[in-house]
């Protein structure tokens, strides 16, 4: 047994200093705080239940967030470029116009569109079918331009490209529908500014829960606590299983979050294969990256203990005068 | 070992529990504190233990002033005073075992230690078959048998009891003086709070008498025992 410590003057116990001793210790309050959990295991389950509802909110946002991100991406990808040549240019000189373009660097590939198929696809995107022929009748011949469908190489700059496109001869105008895109992304930066902000109230909500909890925890045990200072347990001692507890509270919350998202994003994948096949995509739900977990769950179990520690510190105060 | 030099403890809400009270207890002494309900016998207790400091005047355990120690040095202290309550004080989810082994565990005693020494201290207080129970599960007498294997586990030099025979029945009470005699006998020094005159005035040993947070009186053993009894 290690030699006997001095504390302010008074002799320690023999067992009280060396390793072994502090393992012991630990232990000790490692298996009263999975003992606090399950003491109670209704106030607990209600417990983890509210953190982790709380804690699934702001990953969940995130995590659709993320995917919307990814989508814009593919959009932007895809997008081409409608090159809209002068009126009076005939399906001769707009064809050898597109495969002139074709040999542009900044160029992938050119898609030219007949007047005739130009309104053909009006006029089926807008369920008109019946009505078409009707329409080309009562219409002037020509009534629409041939437009070059352009689509750019991913790594070009579309503006250059469309203001090159736009000096060639017989082009009338080049629209480029970008300007949604640009707004999407503005919103979708905003949106992370908010789920961040959420977050952050979403943890001090997770501190303040575990807190109340812990609260709860040591009214109840107070005789133990009051009996434990009497035969001279620590401060530290007293706090320790409480902290664990505050540990294990947000660590069990973080991950049955994590779980739902988890199950949440099975759950809809489903549904969103459905939908991105209908637009012809082969899209699928991104789940959380791994530093998105890893933040969540250590996190969630850092707020826990910050929030333990809290309460049994202002209670352990009055304890020792 | 302890000796209080002018100590008051006046509580918030200006209530004098304590006024200008000196005494010593000599190393292995065994000495009994009476007075009436509310005269300051549990608050002395306390400051020697120190669940309170004191408002004025000096508590000293072993030439040391206890009322100018740390917070931090308070368990130390209090590993180093063995307290028996009246109300025993255990914890009811717990079994005996565990009660008595608390000390011990928060020194950081290996299991086997622990196990050695609780056999020992229940076997002491006649317990030892009661071990597996809960504290509810035993009479009142053994419960403060408990208590004091409890207090007596980590083999302090002091002990505290704050009328430990006061739900008991007397057959129960001289017994229980017993156990405290012949722990006194084995050195350990002994501060008994008690309003049990019978029972103080039969043991003849010293008795101090606190009276409105007062010392009056401070009757070494013979004078008791000499039959100038007290109350």
């Amino acid at each position: 047994m290690a030699s006997p410590r001095r504390h302010g003057g008074i002799e320690a116990l023999p067992g009280g200093a060396g390793i072994r001793a502090w393992a012991r210790r630990h232990a000790y309050s490692f298996l009263s705080s999975l003992g606090a959990l399950t003491r109670q295991p209704i106030a607990s389950a209600m417990t983890l239940i509210v953190l982790a509802v709380a804690l699934t909110l702001p990953t969940a946002l995130h995590v659709a967030l993320e995917n919307v991100r990814a989508v814009s991406q593919n959009w932007e990808r895809l997008d081409t470029l409608s090159v809209f040549l002068d009126q009076e240019i005939e399906e001769e000189p707009a064809r050898r116009l597109g495969s002139r373009l074709t040999l542009w660097e900044q160029i992938a590939a050119v898609d030219p569109i007949s007047p005739e198929q130009g309104l053909a696809d009006l006029t089926g995107q807008l369920a008109l079918d019946n009505v078409a022929e009707e329409l080309a009748s009562a219409l002037p011949d020509q009534p629409l331009p041939w437009v070059l469908e352009v689509t750019p190489e991913d790594t070009v700059v579309v503006s250059s490209l469309v203001s090159r496109l736009e000096r060639e001869e017989g082009v009338s105008s080049v629209v480029v529908d970008l300007k949604w895109l640009e707004r999407l992304d503005a919103m979708i930066a905003v949106l992370g500014q908010l789920i961040g902000l959420l977050a952050v109230l979403f943890a001090v909500g997770v501190a303040f829960i575990i807190a109340n909890t812990i609260r709860m925890d040591i009214q109840n045990r107070r005789e133990e606590i009051e009996v434990m200072a009497l035969v001279g347990a620590t401060p530290a001692f007293i706090r320790r299983p409480f902290l664990y507890t505050g540990l294990w509270y947000g660590l069990i919350g973080g991950t049955l979050a994590w779980l739902t998202v988890r199950f949440g994003l099975i759950a809809l994948s489903g549904p969103v294969g459905e939908l991105s096949g209908s637009y012809n995509a082969d899209f699928q739900l991104r789940p959380p990256a791994i530093e998105i977990i890893v933040l969540l769950i250590a996190g969630s179990g850092l707020f826990g203990v910050l929030g333990s520690w809290l309460v049994v510190n202002q209670h352990l105060k009055r304890i020792n005068p | 070992m302890i000796r209080f030099e002018h100590v008051a403890k006046r509580y918030p809400g200006g209530i004098q529990a304590l006024s200008d009270v000196n005494f010593e207890l000599a190393n292995g002494e065994l000495a009994f504190l009476t007075g009436h309900s509310g005269a300051g016998k549990s608050t002395l207790l306390r400051l020697i233990a120190l669940l309170e400091r004191p408002s004025r005047g000096q508590v000293l355990f072993d030439g040391r002033n206890v009322g100018k120690l740390a917070r931090r040095h308070i368990p130390y202290l209090r590993r180093r005073v063995g307290i028996i309550f009246q109300d025993h004080r255990l914890l009811s989810d717990k079994k005996v075992f565990d009660n008595v082994a608390l000390p011990l565990m928060i020194a950081g005693v290996s299991y086997r230690e622990i196990k050695r020494r609780v056999r020992a201290a229940l076997d002491k207080v006649g317990l030892l078959d009661k071990e597996g129970m809960y504290p509810p599960m035993l009479s009142g007498g053994q419960q403060q048998r408990v208590g004091i294997a409890r207090a007596i586990i980590g083999k302090p030099p002091l002990l505290l009891a704050d009328e430990p025979t006061g739900n008991l029945d007397p057959e129960m009470s001289a017994e229980l003086m017993n156990y405290f005699l012949q722990l006194n006998e084995l050195g350990v020094t002994i501060l008994i709070a008690s309003h049990d005159l019978d029972l103080i005035r039969r043991l003849g040993r010293r008795v101090l008498v606190l009276k409105d947070g007062s010392m009056v009186d401070d009757l070494p053993s013979r004078q008791v025992l000499a039959g100038d009894g007290h109350g």
